[in-house]
């Protein structure tokens, strides 16, 4: 059998002709036309109403020195909720809750790349039984972990903030090891022992090769674990005892009272904020070719 | 790295669950039945059961029907988004966009901001310009429909995304081979698209049961006091001074897990029986 090696040119391309054989409609038939086209198009605008809808008070409170009740719109626009929120503690308290997202990604990522490594190479220990220990905090509510926790880290003297950081770390792991197992299903160790053949060495094999590689998966299971750390309530209530007020809890007691509209959107507008500005970055970076988030 | 110490690896890895799940649950489970007792001898009962069972049926009812209403609608309206965002399109763009956008908000955020858009003085309320007194109480109503909104609001989003994905790699193929073939929009729904959709649509919504029926925040915020979703009276049994209330907090929320596992377990059977899933 030979082998040609020569490249073969492409067929140029047919000019499509105008000419429609007896039943071709000329476009894809599962693209939608007339009243359906027009029917699906208002139910997406709709849609986009649904989801847009919530976070349009919080931009207008948030913008609102004065919105007394009957009128439509606020009665005179300036920033004084900010000086509110501020002067409630909300500077303090999001960057509490800025070092708490980013402690939970900076274990659980790890922990959830060894996990799916193992799992995926068939070098974890009872692969079923890990599997299901793993990904079981999913099916506990998370106040009912943090209340057993609770009495157990307290009967073995770990402070607050520690068992606050690992019953979080325990909820984020599932995340993390679902999108990193993913990720090491399609990895190819061919670079790696193509790069240990020639001559790197182990250290050097994960960190300019390795770890490289698996960046769009490790920053999407690093963004979710943040998220777990960002949005927590109950178990910073419970396990943090008092001493981490990050800002869901602070926005939690201002929305509890009455009359702090205007505190309480733009407390919540900096707790969507940061989460929605690192899906953009990552949406837009040079990873974007691995998959959307 | 060699299989020895990575083995080790994958099990540090699961510490921090094995100390939440076997610890938090067994130490849970210990409490409703009486072995932790704050002081005195730890004695086998199960007073904390008895102790909250005259309140446990309209409770399980509040938060079962809070979960079904939620989940219901989720799915609908998650669904529908996927099916528009698989068609593709400018207006897909924007719903993927806010979509993902949806996901990330904290519960408790939502609550807020679903809180200043359906309270007797919120934002629909001024825009229709109906005086407090005769807009519905939809917040801290008998209907619990902020409640209900924020979880269907939240999850819908959710549900949109993970459906959307699964169905773009696989859709479109099916799609026109069964449009080849004659198959109209309808039936085309009907035979490709829902029966694809139906394993991530079982998946989604089981998971949006299971954490709405344990979910505190949004209840406790958008919700009345009387009668309690389970979650909210754990956490308040929890809260009391009294020595009788930690174990009977411990009750209910073993009643709760055992409600997600049941719904879990259900789950599961219905995607084993689905066509597609592998």
């Amino acid at each position: 059998m030979s082998v040609s090696l020569r490249s073969v040119p492409p067929p140029a391309s047919a000019p499509r002709s105008p000419v429609r054989l007896q039943g071709d409609p000329g476009r894809p038939l599962t693209t939608s036309r007339g009243m359906s086209r027009m029917a699906r198009q208002g139910l997406a605008l709709l849609l986009i109403v649904w989801f847009a809808l919530p976070l349009v008070p919080l931009v207008l409170w948030g913008l609102a020195e004065q919105w007394s009740f009957p009128a439509r719109l606020p009665t005179e626009w300036g920033l004084g909720g900010v000086s509110s929120a501020l002067a409630a503690g909300g500077a303090e308290a999001f960057a509490r809750s800025l070092t708490l997202g980013l402690t939970v990604a900076t274990i659980a990522t790890p922990l959830g790349a060894v996990a799916a490594r193992g799992l995926v190479n068939g070098w974890a220990p009872m692969p079923r039984t890990l599997t299901a220990l793993l990904f079981s905090p999913l099916l506990i509510p998370a106040f009912v972990a943090a209340l057993g926790t609770n009495i157990l880290l307290l009967r073995a003297h770990v402070p607050p903030v520690m068992g606050l950081v690992l019953v979080l770390v325990a909820m984020a792991v599932p995340y993390t090891a679902f999108v990193l197992r993913t990720a090491y299903a399609a990895h190819d160790v061919g670079y790696e022992e193509e790069a240990r053949t020639l001559g790197a060495s182990r250290r050097r094999v994960l960190w300019q090769v390795h770890i490289p590689l698996l960046t769009p998966a490790l920053a999407r299971a690093a963004f979710l674990a943040f998220l777990v750390g960002w949005s927590d309530y109950i178990v910073t209530v419970f396990v943090g005892g008092g001493q981490v007020v990050t800002l869901p809890l602070v926005t939690a007691s201002a929305a509890s009272g009455v009359g702090n509209d205007a505190v309480v959107a733009v407390l919540s507008l900096a707790a969507i904020l940061p989460p929605v500005v690192l899906l953009a970055v990552l949406a837009n970076s040079r990873w974007r070719t691995e998959g959307a988030v | 790295m060699t299989p020895g110490p990575a083995r080790f690896l994958v099990l540090v890895a699961a510490i921090p669950a094995a100390i939440v799940v076997v610890g938090g649950l067994g130490f849970t489970v210990a409490q409703s039945l009486g072995l932790l007792p704050l002081v005195g001898p730890a004695r086998l009962s199960v007073d904390a059961y008895t102790g909250v069972a005259s309140e446990l049926p309209s409770s399980i009812a509040v938060s079962v029907g809070i979960a079904v209403a939620s989940t219901t609608l989720a799915v609908l309206v998650g669904g529908t988004a996927a099916v528009l965002i698989v068609a593709g399109g400018r207006l897909a763009r924007v719903l993927i966009g806010l979509g993902a956008a949806t996901v990330t908000v904290p519960h408790l955020i939502g609550a807020a901001a679903i809180g200043l858009l359906l309270a007797d003085s919120g934002l629909l309320a001024r825009t229709f310009q109906v005086p407090p007194t005769d807009w519905p109480s939809l917040v801290g109503g008998p209907w619990w429909v902020a409640v209900i909104l924020e979880y269907a609001w939240k999850e819908a989003a959710f549900v949109a995304l993970v459906v959307a994905g699964t169905l773009t790699t696989r859709v479109a193929r099916f799609d026109e081979t069964a449009a080849v073939l004659g198959a109209n929009r309808a039936t085309r729904l009907r035979l490709v698209l829902l029966p694809l959709a139906a394993p991530s649509v079982i998946l989604t919504g089981a998971i949006t049961f299971i954490y709405t029926l344990g979910s505190y925040e949004v209840a406790w915020l958008l919700g009345r006091t009387y009668p309690e979703p389970l979650s909210v009276m754990a956490v308040r049994l929890y809260g009391e001074v009294s020595l009788t209330t930690r174990p009977e907090a411990a009750a209910v929320a073993v009643v709760i897990v055992t409600l997600s596992t049941l719904v879990a377990a259900a789950a599961f059977t219905l995607l084993r029986r689905s066509a597609v899933w592998r």
